[in-house]
């Protein structure tokens, strides 16, 4: 065990484990440990020895070898046990229920049978009726409609105040929103207005049902490492997820359920206001929904060689995405970008031709569904994590690929 | 107009490297930086007093080294910069650091009233997009995510009209100031600094606030303050590598061969995409 200049024991960081939560600077009575570059450093001479450090780091990277135990957190109080049913924010578009809310409702489902409580469907919005039916044939027992025209368009204030009225009203125990920027904004306010805890972008839910928490397991630091959140003591316990990560569940219109109309309390004072809409064809295209992506990277950066790459996409009903270095470079443009300063994608099938793969680009495609990597690299990253690489000249490769997909479609057509 | 800039220093994520035995991430040795996104909201507030006149105040949380990434915003153009920096501030999830950084937000405008507020949509290390949002419901200031463009301010009747970045589209959307927004990477491009903006970054002073200087309910802020922690981390099991065909390597297959084998082994999934049409 390392000792200081003054025969203490003391503790110490290993740096490759150091997530920088700062736990440990917080929790350090005498303030010896700081962020140096990145990671936590105890100075030697002002640690104590305590171990206070040790207990509560997550990561094990702090040894201290004391012969102690891990001490449990200071004593919590427990939640409040009024709050009961998973909530869903049910999100609209184009006049209908989003596709990422159903989703929710289906992990919903799943999380409320372990709870043994029902599922419950928050549904602000104008004309919302049918869309509530739907809800229940997806999986909600309960559906609160928050019905005004008022809420015609989107507005984080509006919407946050209905949802914080509905969560005054039901009390749920959790609250899921699909992670859409939409979701993401309201999420945040909600969480604001209501002083709980909210984790964005989770990849997986769970729960504890001695504790009744929700487990929210979400990609951090570029997706390299993935935490698991727990909020212990506020309610609801809220959470973001992403689209397409939850399975689509089955929609059974036989279903029963009950739908809740509730008055909207209207906001007071000066609202912002939607001026005009540029729909997506007019606006640019969204990458993020396409099932396939054609990916160009820095090894395939060559005008004269899009037109064959749209063509791969266009027989596979996909689209082209881009690497940084290629948006860079001024050949395509920002809002085709894949990565970590680009879009989040998770194509049925990403082709990724002449990218290397940087820890950005794969922090932002690792959940794509198949991957295929066509590169001169055999060592880049891309091909290692590829489902199926094609080492060599993708000028020589795309065109034997739209070969074969153009015989395939002609095989289908025949039979 | 008085501008106000919240900027988080982050992992360079550049430089991250995974050490492919252990599958875990290299940290060590890896410089800290000013958030990309942070860097494009300075930027646009330097434009904004330029053409509007005024001032821009960068502020951010974290250790004494954060000091470096205030630094590359005054040398972007920004006038105040203001650290905070304090063990209590420590441990905090984005309610907290919400929380911390309106308290702050409403002793500067306390002295000098706030128009703008510009955040980066969200940070390179966590990605949360959370923090904007909930800054500005607690400021109560009209809020715009996700802008690409600033289209009008008009400060004779205190509004703003900017372009945001929504699923299916865009967004031309005017409100109220004092405003927060939060800015997408094609809002501005931060220039180069010059030689004399670098030494100007290097010499001008900064404040640095501890707890005491902007709240009276210290429970509020840090990790005290943070209804969220973190149960575990694990590093995610990676994606195996599949199957590699090197069109170099002689062995009779060609490429065609391949991609046929592929094409049978996905036909499910390729067979539901084929455009028949």
């Amino acid at each position: 065990m390392p000792k200081n200049s003054q025969g203490r024991d003391i503790a110490e960081i290993i740096p490759d484990k150091c997530i920088a939560c700062q736990l440990c600077v917080a929790e350090c009575p005498v303030s010896a440990i700081q962020m140096v570059g990145g990671v936590a450093k105890i100075d030697p001479e002002l640690c104590i020895g305590c171990g206070r450090c040790f207990d509560v780091c997550p990561v094990n990277a702090v040894i201290f070898e004391k012969p102690r135990q891990k001490r449990a957190a200071a004593g919590q109080a427990p939640p409040p046990g009024d709050y009961q049913g998973v909530a869903v924010f049910i999100e609209v578009r184009d006049g209908r229920g989003a596709e990422v809310s159903w989703e929710l409702v289906g992990k919903a489902r799943e999380i409320a049978g372990k709870l043994k409580t029902k599922v419950l469907g928050f549904l602000p919005g104008s004309g919302v009726s049918s869309i509530a039916e739907e809800a229940i044939a997806y999986g909600c027992d309960t559906v609160y409609t928050v019905d005004d025209a008022r809420l015609e368009s989107f507005l984080p204030k509006t919407y946050g105040h209905a949802l914080v009225q509905l969560c005054n009203m039901a009390k749920p125990e959790i609250l899921l929103l699909g992670a859409t920027g939409l979701g993401r904004d309201l999420a945040s306010v909600v969480a604001t207005r209501l002083e709980t805890g909210l984790t964005a972008d989770c990849t997986g839910l769970d729960v504890d049902p001695e504790n009744r928490w929700l487990l929210m397991t979400r990609p951090t630091f570029g997706g390299n490492i993935m935490a698991t959140i727990l909020c212990r003591q506020r309610r609801p316990q809220m959470s973001t997820v992403r689209p397409r990560v939850m399975k689509l569940p089955l929609k059974d219109p036989a279903r029963r359920g009950e739908i809740q109309r509730v008055e909207w309390e209207a906001v007071e004072g000066d609202l912002p206001k939607i001026i005009e809409f540029l729909p997506r064809a007019a606006a640019g295209i969204d990458i993020t929904g396409a099932p396939v992506l054609v990916v160009v990277g820095k090894g395939a950066c060559d005008v004269k060689n899009l037109p064959m790459l749209e063509e791969l996409a266009g027989l596979l009903q996909g689209t082209i995405a881009c690497s940084r270095a290629v948006v860079e470079t001024g050949l395509l443009p920002y809002e085709r970008q894949v990565g970590q300063t680009g879009k989040t994608v998770a194509p049925k099938i990403y082709i990724g031709v002449g990218v290397s793969g940087a820890v950005q680009h794969l922090a932002g495609m690792q959940g794509s569904e198949r991957i295929i990597a066509i590169n001169t690299d055999r060592h880049a990253p891309l091909v290692q994590i590829a489902d199926y690489a094609i080492i060599g000249d993708y000028t020589e490769i795309v065109p034997e690929m739209i070969k074969g997909i153009k015989a395939r479609i002609k095989q289908a057509s025949k039979k | 107009m008085h501008i106000v800039c919240c900027i988080k220093q982050v992992p360079d994520t550049a430089q991250v490297k995974i050490d492919p035995e252990t599958n875990t991430l290299i940290r060590s040795g890896v410089e800290s930086i000013c958030n990309p996104y942070d860097l494009v909201a300075v930027e646009t507030a330097v434009q904004l007093t330029e053409k509007h006149g005024g001032k821009v105040t960068v502020i951010t949380m974290g250790p004494p080294q954060a000091e470096a990434a205030l630094r590359d915003c005054l040398a972007l153009g920004a006038s105040e910069a203001i650290l905070l920096s304090d063990r209590a501030f420590a441990g905090a999830d984005t309610l907290a650091t919400g929380f911390t950084l309106s308290q702050t937000i409403n002793k500067i405008a306390a002295a000098e009233p706030v128009d703008l507020v510009i955040c980066g949509k969200q940070a390179i290390d966590g990605d949360t997009g959370q923090t904007g949002p909930g800054l500005a419901t607690r400021l109560g200031y009209s809020q715009f995510t996700y802008v690409s463009e600033i289209i009008k301010v008009d400060l004779k009747n205190r509004t703003i009209r900017v372009r945001r970045e929504v699923e299916g589209g865009r967004e031309i959307i005017e409100g109220k100031l004092p405003a927060l927004l939060t800015a997408e990477l094609d809002l501005a491009t931060p220039r180069y600094a010059t030689l004399p903006e670098l030494v100007r970054a290097l010499r001008h002073p900064i404040k640095t606030w501890g707890a005491k200087d902007i709240t009276d309910t210290p429970e509020k802020l840090g990790l005290k303050g943070s209804p969220t922690s973190v149960k575990e981390i694990f590093t995610p099991g990676a994606r195996a590598g599949g199957l590699v065909f090197d069109t170099a390597a002689a062995d009779g297959r060609t490429t065609a061969d391949f991609i046929n084998t592929l094409f049978e082994k996905e036909s499910v999934l390729l067979d539901g995409l084929l455009d028949q049409g």
